[in-house]
């Protein structure tokens, strides 16, 4: 463990960016990048969003702006404002990245554009979100993630036949748009340090949630169908209640039996009533299981089996009788799950401004050689705004000039 | 002369099927990188049998599923049953950068092409494993897929209507982003880590994990408030109204979401400033918050019966976030995303010329490429074993008579 290596520790990242980019910028700073993340007076919006830790709303409170905030160091800094437009200009010049999600055209307006930010740092990488990308008719309609979501193709397919669509939970659209960010913009990095060469990176959430779509798209090219969810609309492959929840059956799998067989068996096995009347050839034809009447019959002998039991018992058993039921698991029912228990995978880090511990999601990943760790929460409103001025080479007094003037806000406590 | 990309000299030897490794490897492919897919004839791989086929007609050189996956790949097809198709793999892997595969764990290892075994053919290999919940704990070797995965990780229960069973988003949908961006953010630092050391490494992405990463608001909230979310529809915890209501024609509705009372503003005059919009119980946001179903009925009998399109014009023009839900024949014909030149359009031997998603990030001095359509099954044997590895014809006919190409 010692011997990992924080793989971005040379690298800094400036993030100007609420809840659509902070997960980008987390995912540098949690591989130990030094990733600044600069509010606006009025504060990152994600610090006002429900739930907050033991339900007490305050600045610091917010889980969501807790989750994707680990590691960063935090200023608050109006860049509207000629001093701030400065102090920001001079952060561009040492960084590696910047990752905004400004409306289209609002940084130039500032005099903050990437034509203007590469003038001092032909290096930098300047990636931007938006909700439709910085061109074409609809670049100026505002943001949010259900409008992402619903022209980027994706909500349409949440429900079936003519039912209304249900909204992802947690703000996919923006999390898309956040993590193609974070690719696009390590890639073009790694083009940087190779030939000096930076660029703009214009990343589309529409676009983003596009590539989302499964075959969606080519079935209308090559077959003419639009096509919406499937799941539900077919025996044995759907959601069915079982004694403390929910269960994901898969058992129907195209033309094949290897998924079914073995769940049929256990049906038998159990001696659920009409269990028998699902080994016939014709279940292995999925227009024959899309039929209403099929899906209404599997639905009859399967659930008085499923509901006599409970989902982590199905979902085990399932694994050891080669077929697929997967619990659907609430939240507890994740937190608890025995493999990711097991792997250890929620980390608890203590909060000063909190004073209590958060529990986090560890690592997409495990790697030999370098480091993804949690060293520190996100930070409070203000908390390294002097130090990372003093970085600059301001000095004390020009920092309280400039606490005086509004244009930034320097945590009271921290020196 | 090409511009130079981010990834070219990268070469990667790639074992991915199906869903989340095909899409990771495709963005190596769109920003330069030689990618060499591993496949075989003999079983060829599930999205090859998987439709949409072109014309409706099956084929493993048909699947509009599978193109859609594959642009700029070499396809060779090497049957990993023959001993000798070890010493092909272990050629074309000493010549690599990269090495990745979606297996269940085990698989590669069987083949003595596992980590271990590699480094010994390529020490400073980077090697890169993408298994369901990764390869120790009791349930790692337990098979699924996108749409199970999903109900593991809490998507389905978190997403639906309160009234109804839990949904999910209707897709395989932790495959398409969460894992394969997950994959390529590690795979780069890897690589600039390779750069720097000259080091190679292993990295595991459990798609379980990578997949809870996507928000992992309500298990948190679970952890320190012992709070259990549950579904909310189209509902958002801090915003209202907040909906999807129904429009003239079928199946066709629009989103609008309010975040803060001048939005509502906005929305109420484009409304017409309806008498009931005026109670002032809707004039702040917790009054919104609780007086939602009011709300989104009334909302819904204004929006029924109107053009969404239209709508959504007047609506998004006057500061109020809102879009039509799209469809796939809406989304091909988007003007947005024509505009953008998203689709793009490649020809491929078999299905001519169809649409492809284009990457979401719009580079400015290394834009991604779009060379070839997706390849045919084994399109490249003959190129990759002449060209790249130097076979001499009498060995690959060989090879080629003994089946190891099968």
């Amino acid at each position: 463990m010692e011997s990992k290596t924080s793989p971005l520790a040379d690298v800094r990242v400036l993030e100007l960016a609420g809840e659509v980019g902070s997960c980008a910028g987390k995912m540098f700073a949690d591989l130990g990048a030094d990733v600044i993340h600069i509010e606006p007076p009025q504060g990152d919006p994600a610090r006002a969003y429900q739930p907050f830790y033991k339900d007490v709303p305050s600045t610091e409170g917010s889980l969501e702006y807790q989750y994707f905030n680990t590691n960063k160091r935090g200023m608050v800094l109006d860049i509207t404002t000629e001093e701030g437009k400065e102090i920001f200009l001079k952060l561009v010049k040492t960084a590696d990245i910047l990752i905004e999600n400004e409306r289209p055209g609002c940084l130039d307006q500032l005099g903050l554009g990437y034509s203007q930010l590469s003038a001092v740092n032909p290096k930098l990488v300047h990636v931007a979100i938006t909700p439709f990308g910085q061109d074409g008719p609809y670049k100026d309609f505002p943001q949010s993630d259900l409008v992402c979501m619903a022209m980027g193709g994706f909500l349409y397919l949440a429900g079936k036949d003519d039912e209304k669509p249900s909204r992802a939970y947690g703000d996919q659209a923006y999390m898309m748009g956040s993590l193609y960010a974070a690719m696009g913009s390590i890639i073009a990095l790694y083009h940087a340090e190779a030939t000096g060469e930076g660029q703009f990176l214009d990343v589309s959430m529409q676009e983003s949630v596009s590539t989302a779509l499964e075959n969606a798209v080519q079935y209308y090219d090559l077959e003419g169908i639009i096509r919406r969810s499937l799941i539900g609309a077919e025996a044995g492959y759907g959601t069915y209640p079982c004694w403390d929840g929910y269960v994901f059956v898969m058992a129907a799998m195209g033309k094949n039996r290897y998924l079914w067989d073995p769940f049929v068996d256990w049906l038998i096995e159990d001696k659920i009533e009409g269990a028998e009347v699902l080994r016939g050839d014709e279940w292995l034809d999925p227009l024959y299981r899309r039929k209403e009447e099929s899906v209404e019959t599997f639905k009859k002998i399967v659930e008085p089996f499923l509901m006599n039991k409970d989902k982590l018992f199905l979902y085990e058993e399932s694994q050891r009788r080669k077929c697929c039921v997967f619990p659907v698991s609430s939240p507890k029912d994740v937190y608890n799950n025995p493999q990711l228990q097991y792997r250890k995978f929620f980390k608890t880090m203590y909060h000063e401004a909190l004073g209590g511990e958060i529990h986090y999601p560890g690592p997409a990943y495990d790697m030999t050689e370098m480091k993804w760790e949690l060293s520190k929460p996100a930070p409070v409103f203000g908390q390294h705004t002097s130090e990372i001025l003093q970085e600059l080479g301001y000095t004390p007094d020009q920092i309280a000039v400039l606490v005086k003037g509004g244009v930034v806000v320097v945590k009271e406590d921290a020196a | 002369m090409s511009k130079k990309m981010p990834l070219d000299g990268i070469i990667v030897a790639d074992f991915t099927w199906v869903g989340a490794g095909p899409i990771a490897t495709r963005f190596l492919s769109e920003y330069g990188a030689k990618v060499i897919k591993i496949e075989t004839k003999s079983k060829p791989e599930i999205l090859r049998m998987t439709g949409p086929f072109k014309d409706g007609i099956p084929g493993v050189d048909r699947s509009g599923y599978f193109s859609n996956r594959n642009p700029n790949k070499q396809s060779i097809s090497l049957n990993m049953k023959h001993p000798k198709a070890r010493d092909v793999a272990a050629r074309i892997i000493e010549k690599s950068d990269l090495v990745i595969n979606n297996f269940r764990p085990g698989v590669m290892e069987k083949w003595k092409l596992g980590y271990e075994d590699v480094k010994k053919i390529k020490p400073d290999i980077i090697f890169v494993t993408m298994s369901m919940q990764g390869s120790s704990g009791p349930h790692s070797s337990y098979m699924g897929f996108g749409a199970t995965l999903n109900a593991l990780v809490g998507f389905n229960h978190l997403s639906g209507f309160p009234d109804q069973p839990p949904f999910g988003t209707g897709t395989n949908y932790s495959d398409h982003v969460a894992v394969p961006t997950h994959t390529i953010f590690a795979l780069m630092a890897a690589f600039r880590h390779r750069n720097k050391t000259g080091k190679g490494q292993f990295i595991e992405i459990p798609q379980s994990e990578a997949a809870i990463c996507m928000k992992p608001v309500a298990v948190m909230d679970y952890a320190v408030n012992g709070r259990e979310q549950s579904r909310i529809g189209n509902r958002h915890l801090n915003a209202a109204p907040h909906g999807v209501y129904r429009t003239s024609g079928d199946k066709r509705w629009i989103g609008i979401a309010v975040y803060n009372d001048s939005e509502w503003e906005s929305l109420k005059n484009v409304m017409g400033n309806p008498a009931w919009a005026n109670d002032p119980k809707f004039a702040t946001k917790e009054g919104r918050m609780a007086n939602q179903d009011q709300l989104d009925s009334m909302i819904e009998k204004w929006t029924s019966g109107q053009d969404g399109h239209e709508l959504m014009q007047k609506l998004a023009g006057s500061g109020v976030r809102a879009g039509m839900v799209l469809n796939a024949k809406d989304m091909l014909e988007d003007p947005q995303m024509q505009a953008r030149g998203h689709w793009v359009y490649l020809d491929h031997p078999e299905i001519g010329v169809s649409a492809y998603n284009g990457c979401p990030v719009h580079m400015s001095k290394t834009p991604a490429q779009y060379k070839t359509a997706a390849p045919l099954l084994g399109q490249h044997t003959e190129e990759v074993m002449k060209e790249f590895l130097n076979m001499d014809d009498r060995e690959y006919k060989q090879l080629e008579a003994d089946q190891v190409f099968a």
